[in-house]
């Protein structure tokens, strides 16, 4: 029983992060056919500068979180504006320059905070006892914190202005602009939604891993997993697949924990089963050209 | 003239597509254009639209050959040329684009939604919507199905509905009647007369001559980029070198 508990926890914290990673990157790949590799190494910038904030600044984590969310946002425009934007039809170029800017990140975090390992303070402390397994409050927070944002991200893309626009924009882009809408100005401003949920998440798991400049790579790998298990371009889909591989990875952590560092491959394994039965993944959309 | 297109040609890499052409519209008009297959019809209602100029943007930062635009469109006294298509919707010029093209995985109501972005009061908008409701009423029965799931006949009342949430002046219609059942064409045909009974000039593709004639005040017959002729469908039906090379009667 107390081996469920463990699954359970870590398999929600895990799904929780890797949807909320997943999602971003599928919001800006629906919207500008952007592939953004990119979209971790944001995580971990906003993991480092939460760092920064408690630890040189003293902030409290709280402000902390705030602050390197708004923070990593605006470097997410600016990064578009000056980097993705002028290149934006050439999708190959995109994706190159998208490495490029990840490694700079990763480089530029190296140099200022050397590459060992460091951590932030939870920001609330104590653990509750459920089945002899105990379970931080830090742990529920983060999975809280990560359902309530993808709530939020769900009222806005289904309730609000903004969201009709973006919908429409990732549905067609040249009829998007025949209803007004402008797809240029959505584009960025969802590339400013998709960066902000990256740091927000960023924000949530920092307390509970460890930072370094290659933090950001497990996690993309698993992100672009779910994002193709899902169906490219499906937000349930990857909501879904971030779970459905979130608890994968727990169970291999947790039931063989010699093969712990298979968890990767066997989460990797799961996507390539389902791609031979399903090649456009779960919720996958067939995507028609238009012109 | 409410829309005065003057000198206008439109060039995909090499190939001219639109040759030095000028027409016009008048307020109250309901207009046809007619032409065989390539004589740059679609091209035609798109650059008025700005989705040429948009298309020329998105071709110059990529790979993906050139577009080039001369001439001039004037819409309400207004050069519309220089103008971001998202910005000439404003303006009360709206294109209902070939194929219907729904946004497919939205509801009806988010689609009819999407057509008036662009306003800003709720009443403006519930208004539009009754209008169109009552235009359209297969679409308040639908209004929560996913648009995709509807039968081409119903998708082209949501294009065409999506397109009045607007509230335009000149609603532009490329080829609404293609790939639809006799009887729904014969509807979408009927719709389209009403909407030009409301006071919204409208300007029409259509390949079906003999129906749209009866509908349209004047017509234009285009070929290879070029109008080769201009009238009332009886006159254009009188001359016989026209009926049969141009119009397949």
């Amino acid at each position: 029983m107390a081996l469920l508990v463990d699954i359970v926890m870590s398999g929600l914290i895990s799904g929780s992060v890797f949807a909320l990673l997943a999602i971003g990157f599928s919001l800006i790949f629906g919207v500008a056919r952007i592939v953004n590799i990119a979209h971790t190494a944001f995580y971990m910038v906003a993991a480092y500068c939460i760092y920064f904030a408690t630890h040189k600044l003293g902030l409290h984590p709280l402000w902390s979180m705030v602050a390197a969310i708004i923070l990593v946002t605006l470097l997410g425009i600016i990064s578009y504006k000056l980097f993705i934007n002028p290149i934006r039809e050439h999708h190959g170029a995109v994706l190159i320059a998208t490495i490029a800017l990840a490694m700079a990140f990763q480089e530029v975090m190296g140099l200022i905070f050397t590459g060992s390992y460091l951590s932030v303070p939870k920001l609330i402390k104590g653990y509750h006892v459920i089945l002899g397994v105990k379970v931080f409050y830090q742990q529920l927070l983060t999975f809280g914190a990560a359902l309530l944002i993808l709530g939020g991200l769900w009222l806005l893309l289904m309730r609000t202005k903004l969201g009709l626009a973006v919908r429409s924009t990732a549905q067609d882009r040249e009829v998007a602009n025949l209803m007004g809408i402008n797809e240029a100005r959505v584009a960025m401003m969802t590339m400013g939604l998709s960066v902000g949920l990256a740091a927000f998440t960023g924000a949530v798991v920092v307390p509970l891993t460890v930072l370094e400049p290659h933090m950001w790579m497990h996690p993309l790998i698993m992100m672009m997993a779910v994002v193709v298990l899902g169906g490219l371009g499906s937000l349930k889909g990857s909501f879904l697949g971030a779970y459905i591989l979130g608890f994968a990875e727990a169970m291999v952590v947790f039931l063989a924990p010699m093969g712990a560092f298979l968890k990767g491959s066997v989460a990797l394994s799961i996507m390539i089963l389902v791609l031979l039965i399903r090649p456009e993944g779960l919720f996958g959309v067939s995507f028609e050209e238009e012109r | 003239m409410l829309l005065e297109v003057a000198n206008l040609s439109v060039w995909y890499d090499k190939a001219m597509l639109i040759n030095h052409l000028s027409m016009g519209v008048d307020t109250g008009e309901l207009v046809c254009l007619v032409g065989p297959n390539g004589a740059g019809k679609s091209t035609l209602l798109r650059a008025i639209t700005g989705l040429v100029a948009w298309e020329r943007e998105i071709t110059r930062r990529s790979t993906h050959g050139e577009i080039a635009l001369e001439g001039t469109v004037t819409f309400d006294g207004e050069r519309i040329d220089k103008i971001p298509a998202h910005e000439i919707v404003k303006r009360g010029l709206i294109l209902c684009p070939e194929r219907r093209r729904p946004f497919r995985e939205m509801t009806v109501i988010d689609n009819l939604m999407a057509g008036s972005y662009l306003l800003k009061d709720k009443n403006e908008i519930q208004q539009n919507l009754g209008k169109a409701y009552q235009l359209f009423s297969v679409l308040k029965d639908r209004s929560n199905q996913i648009s995709g799931t509807l039968s081409g006949g119903e998708q082209q009342m949501l294009a065409i509905g999506r397109a009045l949430m607007s509230r335009p002046k000149l609603l532009c219609i490329d080829e609404p009647s293609t790939g639809l059942a006799p009887l729904l064409r014969t509807e979408v045909f009927q719709k389209i007369g009403e909407i030009s009974k409301l006071g919204i000039t409208v300007l029409l593709i259509e390949q079906e001559v003999s129906t749209v004639f009866k509908l349209s005040t004047r017509n234009y017959v285009l070929s290879s980029g070029k109008i080769i002729a201009e009238g009332t469908g009886d006159q254009l039906l009188q001359d016989e070198v026209l009926r049969k090379t141009y119009l397949g009667l």
